[in-house]
């Protein structure tokens, strides 16, 4: 047990040596660029995988909290000039507020009427922000006024800046899921996605464990919204409540291992660079080209490897360790 | 006053003839194979482009190519049931949501890729003509539209009433593991309802290009209309799906004509949201889910 939990911080140890060395390491806006998205997109997905992997409430809708953090922030910064990093704060508030009333809504259906409802909440969302613009500047949108190098309103010059940020971010989210898969509510969540009504028999109260994870994904996912405007310096309701970050955040959590901790960033990884590859490849004249990839790798998923890249990479470790001591 | 709410009711009932169908062949597959086929508007989309090939390439009117694109898309059908849906029929839910939401992003994002995102129309003789009763306007393509779509679902009534195939469908609907004990093989009947389905899908998009047009992502307006109406109309009640459509049709008519163009979709899911707050298992339901 000892050596074994010894090697996990060597490995954590080099992990974060190179993660934090990589902007150092490697100069090519492009790859920094493609970094930052896989950090961003891992980080979206852990928040999604706290709801839909662990207690399996598979979520096509959390564009919404996205939506949400990336105007909260920006409206309190264009309008009354308020830092994004507190913006930042705000719109995580907001969106776990929002997450009461949805939930309320969307936790009476199950399976995949959950699923639907949950899109048409996020749609409504976009809806809403379309339709009153002297309220959030409508369909044009608005760009971010570009100030150079401002820390403390989460602008940056150097590309590596936003990287460090957003790998922040998904230590973090990493750090509340293993805290949230190692206690009591951990347990709970996974007895809920198995099977929610034994749950229930059991003493699990579903309701208010599914309200909780659902505000603490929320949440995550708006601090994920007010990263990306900064970092683009734009919005508008189509970007912000894009059903593709709906579509991405369960994706990649799929791919990689639904209800494990390092499952979306492992999809992230996949995914993020055959896209990337793509469309080096192909360029990016040929419209619809990275999420017809993306559905096959899907389909071959759900049809052969349900678990992901992490239960085929447990199945293979594990038929290779089990060989070894049988001979002994 | 009373003439424009009219009228509006009528447009609004003649496009929920065409929301029926997709929504008669969501809850169809609902009902029997207990899975719900988030790709359904893709089939739409393919019955459309199917029409508008056969028309600018032979000259054939769309409501003929209702032949053509009936059995293709039933035979599509079987085969994915067979070969995919068959292969994620569990207690889990995840593999089936996600299965069938990946086989709608890979047609959406292939015809993107084969027809690009151009609008395609197919303009026939009767497409711009009309008939005025009173003050009423009543456009022909939509009528007929609507006429066909009636017609089938009423055809689709009667199969499943008075065939022993149809009457096994129903049976495994309402009770499938009693269903297998009496004999009905899950497979065939899965497949015929899905294979159903899709059918009716492709007759949706046949019935629309008259008037409509072909584009990849226009099969999510209908999907979500129909992901709404049945709800709305209690999971897995084809009487219910087609009723709850009809209503869909003329809130999201009412809401153009009197909030305004773009209001159709918020009125939909206030509809839809409603339903849920009000209603979570549907307005004609026994049970719920």
């Amino acid at each position: 047990m000892q050596t074994s939990s010894n090697m996990k911080w060597l490995w954590l140890a080099i992990g974060a040596v190179v993660m934090l060395a990589m902007p150092q390491l490697v100069t090519s806006s492009f790859a920094i660029d493609i970094f930052i998205r896989i950090l961003l997109f891992s980080f979206i997905g852990v928040a999604w995988n706290l709801m839909g992997g662990y207690a399996k409430q598979l979520s096509l809708g959390h564009a919404a909290y996205f939506g949400l953090g990336a105007y909260t922030s920006t409206i309190m910064q264009v309008n009354y000039g308020i830092s994004p990093w507190i913006g930042m704060i705000a719109g995580g508030v907001v969106a776990m507020l929002a997450s009461l009333p949805i939930g309320w809504l969307c936790f009476r259906l199950r399976g995949p009427y959950f699923t639907i409802a949950t899109i048409a909440t996020a749609q409504v969302l976009m809806l809403i922000f379309l339709k009153f613009r002297d309220f959030a500047w409508g369909a044009e949108g608005t760009t971010i006024p570009n100030l150079g190098s401002a820390p403390l309103m989460m602008q940056f010059e150097e590309k590596s800046s936003y990287y460090y940020v957003v790998l922040g971010l998904l230590v973090v989210g990493l750090w509340i899921t293993h805290r949230i898969e190692k206690s009591w509510i951990g347990y709970y969540l996974v007895a809920i996605g198995e099977d929610e009504d034994a749950a229930e028999a059991i003493g699990v109260n579903a309701p208010k464990v599914k309200r909780d994870i659902y505000m603490i994904s929320a949440f995550l996912t708006a601090l994920a919204g007010t990263f990306y405007t900064q970092y683009i310096y734009f919005i508008d309701p189509a970007t912000a409540f894009s059903f593709n970050v709906s579509i991405e955040a369960a994706l990649v959590s799929i791919v990689g291992g639904i209800g494990t901790l390092w499952g979306p960033v492992i999809g992230t990884v996949l995914l993020e660079t055959t896209s990337a590859l793509l469309q080096s490849w192909l360029g990016s004249s040929v419209g619809g080209i990275q999420l017809t990839v993306y559905s096959l790798i899907l389909m071959a998923v759900i049809l052969w490897r349900p678990t992901g890249l992490i239960g085929f990479a447990t199945d293979i470790y594990h038929r290779t360790a089990r060989r070894k001591p049988a001979r002994a | 006053m009373w003439e424009t709410l009219a009228q509006a009711v009528i447009n609004g009932l003649l496009i929920g003839g065409i929301y029926a169908l997709v929504s008669i062949g969501v809850t169809l597959i609902f009902g029997v194979v207990k899975i719900v086929n988030f790709a359904q508007g893709e089939f739409v989309m393919i019955g459309m482009y199917i029409s508008f090939f056969l028309a600018t390439q032979f000259g054939i009117d769309p409501l003929v190519s209702l032949v053509v694109s009936m059995p293709v898309l039933f035979l599509a059908g079987v085969l994915i049931q067979h070969f995919l849906i068959r292969r994620v029929l569990g207690p889990n839910d995840m593999p089936q949501i996600f299965l069938t939401f990946a086989l709608s992003l890979l047609l959406l994002n292939l015809s993107l890729m084969l027809f690009s995102a151009n609008y395609r129309t197919v303009h026939t003789s009767y497409s711009d003509a009309a008939w005025h009763i009173g003050g009423l306007y009543i456009p022909v393509a939509k009528l007929i539209a609507f006429a066909v779509a009636m017609a089938l679902s009423g055809l689709l009534w009667v199969f499943l009433h008075t065939t022993d195939l149809g009457r096994a469908m129903r049976a495994a609907s309402q009770n499938r593991d009693v269903a297998m004990l009496m004999g009905i093989n899950p497979n065939r009947v899965f497949a015929v309802a899905f294979g159903t389905a899709l059918a009716l899908a492709g007759a949706a998009g046949s019935l629309l290009m008259p008037f409509y047009s072909a584009y990849p992502f226009v099969g999510q307006v209908f999907v979500l209309m129909a992901f709404v109406a049945v709800v709305m109309g209690t999971l897995g009640n084809v009487m219910g799906a087609l009723i709850a459509s009809l209503m869909m049709g003329v809130a999201e008519s009412l809401g153009i004509q009197f909030v305004g163009a773009d209001s159709g979709l918020i009125v939909v899911f206030a509809l839809l949201l409603l339903t849920l707050a009000f209603r979570p298992s549907g307005l004609g339901a026994r049970r719920g889910r």
